[in-house]
């Protein structure tokens, strides 16, 4: 059951907030922020607003609604979104669930961004991580129930100033309620009658063949913002008064200031500490890891910040943090470590089973008429987001601390400021600007603690940024990992065994959460449940000692083991002589898995052979529930490089929502699946990351941009009620690097077992 | 400390600067208070603060604002007072923009390809930025009409 809609107090504060900004001139009709003269304050774009009934939208999971949903007797719809807008899409998405079931226009419909709160239960409007490609696909039913409660009360306010009892005489059209003598009342008109109604509980639902909106491609509201320079990022935060801090980290990771420099003329200086549960790897809480130099504007403090001479602690375990040691230690791994134990410290080394067990495999495995027996290795990736870490603190002692951050979690942000300042909720509020790009980065903390650590100190407010070679080389990286992976075949090509072993740094285990038997699950996500007919298996993770930060990075684990699982399949396939299209169709059962792979097949033309110079290769996998499967088409390889031609990508999410933004999604996540397989890297030497800048770290431009089709196969609503949709944000990464690695088989013969491609690739200036 | 004055978007701005070489996306950002044009780089590789100056392309990371004195700059705040030139309406209709972060950059390297006569797909054989969300299909897509 779903818990009832319920008043929400919180809208006042909304409210206020939105008369002192109906002054000033918005930018966008539904911009987040709008700047002012003399500095930029917060407020919702809405329009004028005399008297708003307040329906709060719910959920049947307390602490994870993140949403609210007003409707103004001046026949607005305003719905308050606590998930962040980082390019995905997905808040559009929302107000598009709702339109279609509050039976209003989707272009009626106001998104702002939410305030987080720690309020328990959670009030509608708190936000969430912006993560695991979630927002629409767990959102989806919540919008659905709350925009149909609506809508419901609506009518049964029509109802009652109508003195009549019987829904069927209702009909409902584009925020309008009318009675079939013709009689009509606007939403506006209802909106302070309906407040006063009980919330109805399983109000009716827009059944899908009627869906004028739902799965329809429509506009994102945030776009022509982003064609006109009005949209703001964190990086655009300016206030009254504020000075700018640029940090500085150490050489090396684990390094810690030993004597703190005199300040430039005119600027300060100021340590920032490690600040519990922020830190990563070798940080140890409360040590000063960096210094932030604060002047009057972002070009002489960086300037002063490069010049500056601090002297440094760097611990001597530095010295082990480099590629040769860690492939070292990836290598010891895929034979040695210490078995999972209930109630061990089950730290760096432990070995846990995913699924299956070793007696089963082995025993399969030796029924083999073939066996094939591969390594890979996956190197670390930074994220290295368009807009660089960056947060805009205003701290007043005793009184409030504001904070602008372009944040995956607002709430988090919310919780460390609590931390840092020691300052009540109702002291704080966090503003989440739009992002230039999260990737997973900004779902961290470490920026904005130290921009909350620099405001305290200078009594000023301040934005905090880190020029580009701090966000290369201090980055929480995609884990580097070492695999291997065997796998029989019999005379008749069925895989008869499987067993599968990664080695890789625990994303969870560096934040401190005790691992399950199963491991860190950031580490097996694409490796375990394989849709194919695999026989008895055993499926390890193994945790790698490294002490190089990692994080969550578009599509995690995922992106890791499908290259690899994927690989593997190829060359079984080869093995046994069969078409690795018809070799994977063979050994799906799920109806849902065939229909992606002979869709993405069928696209991409694989009945008919390439022309000449063109080599495909196929590949299919998933990840938050949804089902990917990729044909790229590749020619001009050479040792420094190859050209990716074409790209045929089929995705089954169930429903999906905004078909247009999917494709969108796809197109991205191939284009960053493609730069991670072909040149992303990222090399350490002495604790020092080699890779600064995007010279450094090379990406594809648009003239290499290959031509992509998308195949979006729609599924029922239904079909989702309980496992949810699928996600789309992450989807096109993991199943474009073993599908370029298939390709480049078929032209070179070679298996790629190791990313990238083409290691220290560079580029070149504009 | 050296005053600057510098004409963006058709108007004067008098900057006060402690060195002439800080760089014009500095100024513009910083002084000016105009943020439509971003960092990304600061090393003229991707593109992202590209500013017109008397029309041309220019990365205004790595260009000195004392160079701009006497120059019309024109950021992505003055490519039109409302959304209305045509590479602007052109990447609105397509859907361009993902997290948006590189488009102030994207559309002045068009603009300003525009402005040295190129049309259509020759238009993308002469911007080169660098877009990590990986929207240059509907980039292409999106010039194609220009």
């Amino acid at each position: 059951m779903k818990t009832p809609i319920e008043i929400n107090s919180n809208c006042a504060v909304a409210e206020a907030e939105a008369g002192s900004q109906n002054k000033q001139k918005p930018m966008s009709r539904r911009g987040f922020l709008v700047s002012a003269a003399g500095g930029l304050s917060l407020a919702f774009a809405l329009p004028e607003v005399s008297k708003i009934a307040e329906l709060q939208a719910s959920t049947a999971v307390p602490g994870v609604v993140n949403t609210w949903l007003k409707i103004g007797t001046d026949e607005s719809v305003t719905l308050t979104v606590g998930a962040s807008e980082m390019g995905q899409g997905s808040l559009s998405a929302l107000a598009q669930i709702l339109a279609e079931e509050l039976m209003v226009d989707y272009a009626k419909v106001l998104t702002v961004q939410a305030h987080p709160s720690l309020a328990s239960p959670a009030p509608v409007g708190v936000s969430i991580n912006t993560v695991g490609s979630s927002v629409t696909r767990t959102n989806f039913w919540k919008m659905r129930d709350a925009g149909a409660a609506a809508r419901e009360m609506l009518v049964s306010a029509a109802m009652n100033a109508n003195g009549d009892t019987t829904r069927a005489n209702y009909t409902v059209s584009k925020g309008v309620v009318r009675h079939s003598s013709g009689t009509s009342w606007t939403y506006g008109s209802l909106a302070d009658a309906a407040s006063a109604l009980p919330v109805p509980a399983g109000a009716p639902l827009v059944p899908d063949a009627q869906f004028q909106i739902i799965g329809k491609t429509q506009t994102r509201f945030d776009i022509p913002s982003k064609t006109d320079g009005s949209a703001v990022y964190g990086m655009d935060i300016r206030l009254p008064g504020m000075v700018y801090a640029i940090i500085k980290h150490g050489p090396t990771f684990g390094s810690t200031v030993a004597t703190l420099p005199a300040a430039p003329s005119g600027m300060q200086v100021v340590p920032t500490r490690v600040v519990a549960g922020v830190g990563r790897g070798t940080e140890v809480t409360g040590a000063i890891n960096a210094v932030a130099v604060v002047g009057s504007n972002t070009w002489d403090t960086w300037q002063a910040a490069k010049s500056l001479r601090v002297s440094w602690n760097t611990p001597a375990s530095a010295a082990n943090l480099n590629d040769a040691q860690f492939l070292a230690d990836g290598k010891a791994l895929l034979t040695g470590g210490t078995p999972f134990a209930a109630g061990a410290a089950n730290g760096p080394g432990t070995v846990f089973t995913v699924e299956g067990s070793a007696s089963a495999a082995a025993t399969a495995m030796g029924a083999s008429a073939k066996t094939i027996d591969a390594e890979y290795f996956l190197p670390y990736v930074a994220h290295a987001t368009m807009e660089v870490l960056n947060c805009t603190v205003s701290y007043v002692p005793g009184v409030s601390c504001t904070i602008w951050a372009p944040t995956q979690s607002g709430k988090g942000v919310l919780s460390l400021a609590m931390q840092i300042t020691g300052m009540a909720e109702s002291q704080i509020t966090v503003h989440t600007t739009y992002l230039g790009g999260g990737l997973g980065r900004k779902a961290e903390q470490d920026f904005v603690s130290q921009a909350i650590q620099v405001a305290m100190a200078v009594g000023k407010p301040v934005k905090l940024m880190w020029p580009r070679d701090e966000d290369f080389t201090r980055d929480q990286y995609r884990p580097l990992a070492v695999v291997h992976a065997k796998a029989g075949i019999d005379s008749s090509g069925n895989i008869t065994g499987w067993t599968y072993r990664n080695v890789s740094p625990s994303i969870l285990g560096q934040r401190g959460l005790s691992l399950p038997a199963t491991g860190d699950s950031q580490g097996s996500e694409g490796s375990q449940n394989l849709p194919y007919n695999i026989g008895a298996r055993l499926t390890e993770w193994v945790w790698h000692p490294s002490q190089i930060p990692v994080g969550f990075w578009r599509s995690v684990g995922a992106s890791i083991n499908t290259f690899c699982v994927e690989n593997l399949i190829d060359e079984l396939a080869a093995a046994a002589n069969q078409d690795p299209y018809q070799f994977r169709r063979a050994k799906l059962t799920d109806p849902r898995w065939i229909a992606v792979l002979d869709a993405a097949a069928n696209l991409g033309g694989w009945s008919t052979p390439p022309s000449a110079g063109r080599f495909r290769g196929i590949a299919i996998g998933t990840a938050f529930n949804s089902i990917v499967a990729q044909v790229v088409e590749i020619s001009n390889v050479t040792s420094t490089g190859l050209r990716v031609n074409k790209v045929s990508l089929a995705i089954d999410c169930y429903l999906p929502v905004n078909p247009g933004q999917i494709e969108a999604q796809m197109q991205g996540g191939i284009v960053h699946g493609l730069n991670a397989a072909l040149y992303g890297q990222q090399t350490f030497s002495g604790g020092t990351a080699k890779a600064r800048n995007f010279n450094q770290s090379r990406m594809i431009r648009p003239n290499e941009m290959p031509q992509i089709s998308v195949s979006i196969i729609p599924g029922p609503a239904s079909a989702s009620r309980t496992a949810n949709l699928g996600g789309a944000g992450e989807l096109g990464v993991p199943t474009f690097a073993p599908a370029l690695a298939n390709a480049f088989f078929k032209a070179t013969g070679k298996r790629q077992r190791s990313l990238p491609f083409f290691p220290g690739s560079t580029m070149g200036g504009l | 400390m050296s005053t600057l004055t510098l004409n963006i978007n058709g108007k004067d701005y008098q900057v006060n600067v402690s060195n002439p070489s800080m760089p014009l996306l500095w100024v513009i950002r910083d002084l000016v208070g105009l943020t439509g044009t971003k960092y990304g780089c600061g090393i003229e590789v991707c593109g992202a603060c590209t500013v017109l100056i008397d029309g041309q392309r220019e990365h205004s990371c790595v260009f000195d604002a004392s160079s701009a004195v006497g120059k019309k700059v024109v950021t992505i705040e003055g490519l039109s007072p409302d959304r209305s030139h045509p590479a602007q309406q052109a990447w609105i209709a397509r859907q361009v923009p993902q997290c948006g972060f590189c488009q102030s950059g994207m559309l002045m390297s068009v603009a300003g390809a525009m402005n040295a006569g190129h049309h259509g797909s020759e238009i993308m054989s002469e911007v080169h930025n660098l877009c990590v969300c990986g929207t240059y299909q509907r980039i292409k897509e999106a010039a194609q009409s220009l």
